[in-house]
């Protein structure tokens, strides 16, 4: 599914990733864990296709073919998500519209028709239902105003509209309570698919307690030192980040 | 000849009728004042030289007989048609609860202490007044249509309009300025609106001159007691535009809301002066004007809370996009306070679109200029939604949404 292979990118001169390696198999669920500033938004944002990063080497392919040459929009209409760290507020773009909007764009690409209006708000109540979403975030604008949670639940709510290949789940723990972080995390679960590849970044790993990763990576200092399955979570919880970055170092 | 004198002779060849004396002296005030200048601070960034040469040129071959001409907008309306300057009696239709007279036959007191209203008058051909009577509620929006129609001869055109709203009355008046033909025309109108005890008013001024259209305009409101006024602005129209929005609160208890929306394209500058007396508290004046702009535009909102107006809450905003590196605004809050127990606040904004909201949305499909657009216009329609008068809402969305596309698709090329 997603190939990075040497990925290197800097931003103002500055290098964040360093030669960057990693193979995300159809289906899997892979969590990338790390210490702040070791470069997980930053490869999240690459992948999405950020033009403030400059990518200096290497290669990104989803299922072979070379993302780094589209744009962010031809990214997100072949199946790449990106759910933000911090969702956009953006007052007076309607909801309800904006889902509709991308979902047709993606539609358009793949060659078919315009979604029902029917349709369309029939899927929107199914999934928000799912995500323990009231209906009435459908006529707000696009954030403005959300709580952190409400916010998150939205990210997932365009996933779920969207049915991407690839979910690049940015931090989509942060800022949340107990009861939001289950809602999220279920909401996740439902769309864990055989056919559908999922990557969550995050610094903690409770996160982890509500979706089990298939894969654990560290990274750290812009490339991924340790590899596991998901007890090297709980070692990470237990240990710190520290021991990695000494023995990245060494 | 002199060009006071080419104004006078034009002011007489207008009458004679009951207007005659105000022209002459306002011919004579004018001639002494002339234009405005930017070496005055009102006038600082809006150079009227333009509006000089169209009335001189005008000027040069004068006619009083100019046959009307105008097409009415699509907007559900009591339509009152003033063409090329001249209210068009015939076109008079009657409306329940409202008394319509030409200015030459009503006995009133018009100022002169303006330049621009001297100038008004020296060539006004005539003018109305509206008087809604106490208790009315007028069944739907009255229209004032200033339509300007020029082939090949420069037009200077004059508006006169005078609208008492008796006390406790209801109505909605919508202003509306647009232009035929290719020739250099100047628009110049005064509006005076007095709302009485108790009464209402919501206002649209709707302006979509052509590209070459220059415009001076100028609202007077007298906010009675318990007054209400809803305002929305919206100018897209003209390569040089001044509006003054005056309102003066000398009762307790009014309530007014003045918002606009301006866009202003590369060759064109549109200017919003709005200024607010409170004199007596309490009383609640709110204003908040954005801006689309690739050409120029001013901004310049002033609050004056006099002495011993207490309880007074005025508020004022204004934001700006900026659509080009050559695009230009001035934009300034004034408040000015004398009184002690106030809430006042203003802020002003400049800024291009916010390039992280561009990125999320594409990365939920929609391309860079269909992000673009969106926010654009959501930022245009955050202001435009509250026109207060539900008449012009399709009308005002599609000219909106209109204007923003030929204002956005040159980017393209």
């Amino acid at each position: 599914m997603l190939d990075i292979k040497n990925l290197s990118a800097s931003v103002g001169g500055a290098e964040i990733l360093h030669d960057l390696s990693l193979s995300v198999g159809t289906g899997e669920v892979h969590a990338i864990m790390g210490p702040n500033g070791s470069g997980k938004s930053t490869l999240a944002q690459v992948i999405a296709g950020r033009d403030d990063y400059e990518v200096t080497g290497g290669s990104v392919t989803l299922d072979g073919e070379d993302l780094l040459d589209l744009d962010p929009e031809e990214r997100a209409r072949e199946g790449v998500f990106l759910g933000f760290q911090y969702p956009v507020e953006i007052p007076g773009v309607n909801n309800a519209y904006l889902l509709k909007a991308a979902v047709n764009a993606q539609r358009a690409h793949r060659g078919l028709d315009e979604i029902d209006a029917f349709e369309f708000l029939k899927l929107a109540k199914e999934k928000m239902a799912l995500l323990g979403m009231d209906q009435k975030f459908l006529n707000r604008g696009v954030n403005e105003g959300f709580s952190g949670g409400e916010k998150k639940r939205n990210e997932i709510l365009q996933m779920a509209m969207l049915e991407p290949r690839l979910a690049i789940l940015d931090e989509t723990d942060s800022g949340l309570d107990i009861d939001a972080l289950k809602a999220v995390a279920h909401g996740v679960n439902a769309l864990r698919s055989p056919e559908r590849s999922i990557v969550l970044v995050t610094h903690y790993q409770r996160l982890l307690d509500y979706i089990q990763p298939d894969h654990v990576h560290v990274l750290s200092g812009g490339k991924i030192v340790r590899s596991g399955d998901k007890t090297l979570a709980t070692e990470l919880e237990e240990r710190g980040y520290d021991w990695l970055k000494e023995a990245a170092n060494g | 000849m002199s060009n006071s004198d080419k104004l006078r002779s034009a002011a007489e060849q207008l009458g004679p009728d009951g207007l005659s004396d105000l022209r002459s002296r306002a011919a004579e005030n004018f001639g002494t004042t002339g234009f405005p200048t930017t070496r005055m601070e009102d006038w600082k960034y809006t150079d009227l030289s333009i509006a000089s040469d169209i009335s001189v040129a005008a000027l040069d071959d004068f006619r009083v007989d100019l046959p009307p001409s105008y097409e009415i907008p699509d907007i559900e309306a009591h339509w009152l048609i003033i063409s090329n300057g001249s209210p068009q009696v015939g076109g008079l239709s009657a409306i329940d609860g409202v008394d319509i007279a030409l200015l030459s036959e009503a006995d009133v007191d018009l100022q002169f202490d303006l330049p621009l209203a001297d100038l008004n008058l020296a060539l006004l051909s005539d003018g109305l007044k509206l008087t809604v009577n106490a208790g009315v509620n007028v069944d739907k929006p009255v229209g004032l249509l200033f339509f300007d129609d020029a082939d090949t001869d420069s037009l200077v055109s004059q508006g006169r309009v005078i609208i008492d709203v008796q006390k406790g009355a209801s109505v909605q008046v919508i202003e509306f300025h647009t232009t035929r033909g290719d020739a250099r025309k100047y628009a110049n109108v005064f509006v005076d609106l007095n709302i009485e005890d108790n009464a209402r008013v919501d206002y649209a001024r709707l302006q979509a001159r052509d590209l070459s259209a220059v415009q001076t305009a100028r609202l007077s409101v007298a906010a009675g007691r318990d007054a209400t006024l809803r305002h929305f602005a919206l100018d897209t129209g003209g390569k040089l535009v001044r509006n003054d929005l005056v309102i003066d609160i000398a009762k307790t208890g009014a309530d007014v809301e003045f918002n606009g929306l301006y866009l202003a394209d590369a060759g064109q500058h549109v200017d919003n002066h709005t200024r607010v007396d409170h004199r007596v508290g309490p009383a609640h004046s709110k204003q908040e004007y954005r801006g689309i702009i690739k050409g120029r535009a001013v901004w310049n909102g002033k609050a004056v809370v006099h002495e011993g107006a207490d309880g007074t809450d005025a508020q004022q905003a204004n934001h700006n996009l900026l659509m080009s590196e050559r695009a230009e605004i001035n934009a300034k809050p004034e408040l000015e306070i004398y009184a002690e127990d106030v809430k006042c606040s203003h802020g002003t904004t400049v800024g291009q679109l916010d390039e992280n909201a561009v990125f999320y949305l594409r990365t939920r499909c929609l391309d860079e200029e269909q992000a673009r657009r969106l926010m654009t216009h959501a930022f245009a329609m955050g202001v435009a939604h509250r026109c207060p008068i539900d008449a012009c809402t399709t009308w005002v969305d599609s000219h909106v949404e209109d204007a923003l596309n030929a204002l956005v698709a040159e980017d393209a090329k």
